[in-house]
């Protein structure tokens, strides 16, 4: 058993030696990092990286596509932010309405800090 | 006094907010296409294979629905399209888009459940589906006679959603 599974294992690793040859390496290392910021819409909780979901098939297909066609990181999540909103990055844009959120754990970390100074005196 | 009561109200605060949230039925993404015209594309009839321009199938107010043989909420909201289409009161073209489906299943379907559309156009590998944000089968856009997005609708559709979301929608930009 422990046999089969150590060949399966190498036999995956060569076949996605191979398929990762279609990208050049640094291609492929920012390929691998921009699908783990995408979010499979249809999953729960998972990034596009991680789903076997049709539409996160579909993503990294057209992520790996746009990356070939020489597109820059930046213009590929606007061409995601343009068709399925914030929702579809896990990294929320820096907006007026993502503010608060931005910024809420330094607010909650003044807040404790002047309570416990308050407590200690 | 207040001092002590401090961390009892933020407590009833933050409780508020987290049964807010266990009660918010936020599933329904707003799209950022609403108020965009709809994404370029060249797509097969799916019965003709004649190509087409997103220009060309735009012109009326009209409805974009996406569609597939394997999607269980698109069997549900079919009886109610196929009943929108002979609706004599409304004048709504349903433009069918078959999204990743087999060819030969979809027509089959079309033939055995009634053909609502007035054009099927089909994406077997599904980036026009991209291009018009969807994530799952069935959706359905309004779409006015210059191609702009006015209203999306995600799931099956049904006359209830049609007559309080669509049909007023309908009437303004007719």
């Amino acid at each position: 058993m422990i046999k089969k599974s150590v060949i399966c294992f190498f036999v995956l690793i060569c076949f996605s030696a191979i398929k990762a040859n279609e990208l050049n390496s640094n291609d492929q290392i920012r390929y691998q990092s921009l699908i783990q910021e995408v979010r499979c819409l249809v999953c729960q909780n998972q990034s596009v990286a991680e789903s076997n979901a049709e539409l996160a098939k579909d993503l990294r297909r057209e992520i790996k596509l746009q990356i070939q066609d020489g597109k820059s990181n930046s213009e590929i999540k606007k061409y995601l932010l343009d068709r399925y909103g914030e929702f579809i990055l896990y990294e929320p844009a820096f907006t007026q309405k993502t503010l608060f959120l931005w910024f809420s754990p330094i607010i909650l970390l003044l807040m404790f800090y002047g309570w416990f100074r308050k407590i200690g005196n | 006094m207040i001092r002590r009561l401090l961390p009892l109200f933020i407590f009833l605060l933050l409780l508020g907010f987290l049964f807010q949230s266990l009660y918010n039925k936020d599933t329904e993404l707003p799209s950022p296409l609403i108020g965009k015209p709809i994404p370029a594309f060249n797509l097969k009839n799916l019965i003709t294979e004649e190509e087409h321009s997103s220009h060309e199938i735009i012109g009326e107010v009209s409805l974009i629905n996406v569609w597939a043989t394997w999607c269980v909420g698109c069997e549900m909201e079919h009886e109610f399209l196929v009943d929108l289409s002979q609706d004599k009161r409304i004048d709504l073209p349903i433009i069918g888009l078959n999204w990743k489906d087999d060819d030969r299943l979809a027509k089959l379907w079309l033939k055995q459940l009634g053909d609502p559309y007035s054009i099927v156009l089909k994406d077997p590998k599904g980036k026009a589906a991209i291009d018009f944000g969807v994530y799952g089968a069935p959706e359905t856009f309004l779409v006015d006679s210059s191609g702009i997005i006015h209203f999306k609708h995600i799931g099956p559709l049904n006359r209830e959603i049609f007559e309080r979301d669509i049909l007023p929608l309908i009437g303004e930009l007719n």
